[in-house]
């Protein structure tokens, strides 16, 4: 009954707010830019944008690709192996799969078991090392909270719990199904925390990246050959 | 006390006031005033709503406290990686509490904020091209600072800046009569060298018409002559205007966004009324930023860009080499190690790294000019830049900002710098100053004319008497 539930309406539920609260993110950003008070001539110069936006996005999205990934070699690769983890484990997990393709009839091709655990342990063990790299490093020290902890538990606490439901682990209470439903409700809570915190960007990344782009690529770098070297 | 006698939210716009500002040697009175001055919540809040949109409310919160932006900025680099320096913790601290409250801040809130986005920001942009959400705080603190502007807490020298461009159209006290002068007398003083030479003032239709920053009028009138004698030798047809000359805006630097719109209109009527073929600007960074790149959002102009193709002096310096109407005597490249100073505004910030790169091609001898690291679109600022050159309160915060330029000229092993920026090469002078590396630095000006070929009409003719 309770699985039901959550693996029912509550998961409806969540994908809704998901996907609805992002577009809404989405179109209060692009309603929100102003070409004279961004002094950004969008409109104008579409074309320029488009390219720069493009540039600017790309270089970001591939490890060592930007000048700013390959100033920090370390943090690039923690970033990117958890980031990596984040978005292919659950999109390509084969057990996804299966209550996709009961629930919705769709589904696609899913990635090997050892390596959905080693994306998974990746994500878990670069999410310890940002933390450790917030404490330990003083000038991401100054600017850390509560907050961005916070933060990291509840995207890492759906891969954490999803790890031990799969290895079936003991839990105190000796629950049945704990960790499964650990799982479960973690996940949907993540769904429903990106489109209100810090999380939006898994959108905001292509927005706010694309913006400057824009701005590189119309006004501030249009007379560089090739654009602005990011 | 709400409102200070001199330090208060009205820009100057009178003589009257401006003497009174300046009479205030060093600002006493006013930094007294200034911690008495009340801050207009109400107004805060609706200059918030009016122009805090999403791009900046984006970066704001999204911000993901990562630091890398740290080692991004000289200035934390410069002050041992103090981590009050760390560009989002600057932002976040001020603009970002200003937002939080909604502009329910205090006079101490306000006074932090002056001295943060002045004294450890000069809006090089640097930190936007490091940070994985491409968040540029330099664009923020140039936010920041109008905000301040408004409020009056604004540096002292900034104050009166703002005021110069309301009441003269200028950076400094230069007339348009005082500037006409200063262009016949330059013209006139080079008669005997360079027999012909004009400075034409308000010449319809031109090819070129030339602006520039009104310290060359105030302080280095031979900076009007060396542009005139290379118009010469490159034969250009040119003029300047008698009014809207003056390309900078120290107004960018105070944050005084309706100053801005009155400079830039003062330029752009001039280009409009004298309709030259193209405008070229001086060796100025921010000039260039105003004019070129703001300048046309400034006053409204649509489609981002000035009225008339608007260059800065290094596009027109590799036009004229490449176009052999300046040529390089062989025999004079520079044959020394020497580097480039890339200047924020017009590298990082408009993408002439090729342009000035292609100077230097023509006037080094090959082997001889050495790249700063790192360089072009990622330089550092020279350590001068959005101001804090000219602010008598953060002399010190400067000069120890100054020490990573320092050492990026003294890891290229060279002597001499080329600096065709009027800010980059005040602060490569004073770092000289501070730090006494035994360097030398120089505009492309004097440059070119040492090293041009002269066109054997161009020289004085010889004695009659001398000849027999």
């Amino acid at each position: 009954m309770f699985y039901n539930f959550i693996t029912g309406p509550l998961l409806w539920l969540s994908f809704g707010i998901f996907f609805i609260g992002l577009l809404v993110r989405i179109v209060n950003y692009v309603r929100g830019l102003d070409w004279q008070a961004d002094r950004v001539a969008y409109r104008a110069h579409l074309g320029l944008g488009i390219k720069g936006a493009l540039q600017s996005i790309v270089h970001w999205l591939v490890p060592f690709w930007s000048v700013g990934w390959r100033a920090k070699p370390l943090y690039t690769i923690i970033f990117f192996v958890f980031h990596i983890g984040l978005v292919v484990t659950p999109l390509f997990l084969e057990g996804h799969m299966v209550i996709l393709k009961e629930r919705w009839g769709v589904s696609w091709p899913t990635i090997p078991m050892g390596l959905a655990d080693t994306l998974t342990i990746g994500v878990m063990v670069s999410a310890v090392c940002i933390a450790i790299r917030r404490i330990a490093l003083p000038e991401v020290r100054i600017v850390t909270t509560f907050y961005d902890y916070f933060l990291l538990l509840i995207t890492v606490a759906p891969f954490a719990s999803g790890f031990l439901t799969v290895y079936q682990a003991p839990n105190p209470w000796a629950i049945k199904d704990f960790w499964l439903y650990a799982h479960i409700l973690s996940g949907e809570f993540l769904l429903m925390a990106i489109p209100f915190t810090k999380l939006f960007h898994v959108v905001g990344y292509f927005l706010s990246r694309g913006q400057l782009g824009m701005d590189f690529g119309i006004k501030r770098g249009y007379k560089a050959k090739g654009g602005f070297a990011w | 006390m709400p409102e200070g006698i001199l330090c208060n939210k009205t820009p100057v716009d009178t003589k009257e006031q401006l003497d009174a500002v300046l009479a205030d040697k060093g600002g006493k009175k006013y930094y007294d005033e200034m911690k008495q001055l009340d801050v207009d919540v109400e107004k805060l809040k609706n200059t918030l709503q009016a122009s805090f949109k999403s791009r900046m409310k984006t970066w704001l919160e999204m911000c993901a406290h990562c630091g890398l932006c740290g080692d991004s900025c000289f200035l934390y680099l410069a002050n041992r990686k103090d981590p009050t320096q760390v560009p989002s913790y600057k932002i976040l601290s001020t603009l970002g509490k200003i937002v939080k409250n909604n502009g329910n801040v205090d006079n101490a809130h306000m006074r932090y904020c002056m001295d943060v986005a002045w004294s450890k920001c000069t809006c090089c942009n640097r930190c936007g091209s490091f940070c994985p959400y491409g968040i540029d705080m330099g664009i923020m603190f140039g936010y920041l600072r109008g905000l301040c502007f408004s409020q009056g807490f604004v540096p002292w020298e900034l104050k009166i800046g703002s005021g110069m461009h309301r009441i003269f159209k200028a950076q400094m006290d230069v007339t348009p009569e005082d500037w006409v002068e200063t262009c016949e007398w330059m013209a006139e003083e080079q008669q005997d060298e360079w027999p012909g030479l004009e400075i034409p003032v308000d010449k319809e239709g031109a090819d070129i018409l030339y602006t520039c920053n009104a310290r060359e009028p105030k302080h280095y009138p031979e900076d009007i002559a060396e542009a005139a004698i290379l118009f010469h030798i490159a034969g250009e047809n040119w003029t300047v205007p008698s009014d809207g000359w003056e390309q900078t805006c120290l107004t960018l630097f105070a944050g005084d966004w309706a100053g801005c719109k009155m400079q830039v209109e003062n330029v752009y009527s001039a280009i409009e009324r004298l309709k030259p073929k193209r405008v070229l600007g001086t060796e100025c960074g921010h000039a260039h930023r105003c004019m070129v790149i703001e300048g046309p959002y400034w006053t409204g102009r649509q489609d981002g860009r000035p009225p008339k193709p608007y260059l800065h002096y290094t596009e027109w310096v590799a036009e004229a080499l490449r176009t052999g109407k300046i040529k390089i005597d062989p025999a004079k490249k520079i044959k020394e190690p020497v580097t480039l100073q890339d200047s924020c505004n017009y590298i990082r910030n408009f993408g002439l790294k090729d342009v000035t790169r292609e100077i230097m091609s023509y006037l080094v001898e090959p082997g001889y000019f050495v790249e700063m690291t790192p360089n072009k679109e990622h330089n550092f600022c020279c350590g001068g830049g959005g101001g804090i050159n000219g602010i008598g309160m953060y002399r010190q915060q400067r000069n120890v900002g100054l020490k990573v330029k320092r050492d990026q000229i003294l890891a290229t092993g060279c002597k001499l710098i080329i600096s065709p920026c009027h800010n980059c090469w005040d602060a490569i002078r004073d770092l000289e100053e501070v730090y006494e590396l035994g360097i030398k630095w120089t505009f492309l000006k004097p440059l070119l004319i040492k090293m041009a070929i002269i066109p054997e009409h161009l020289k004085p003719k010889e004695e009659e008497g001398e000849e027999e």
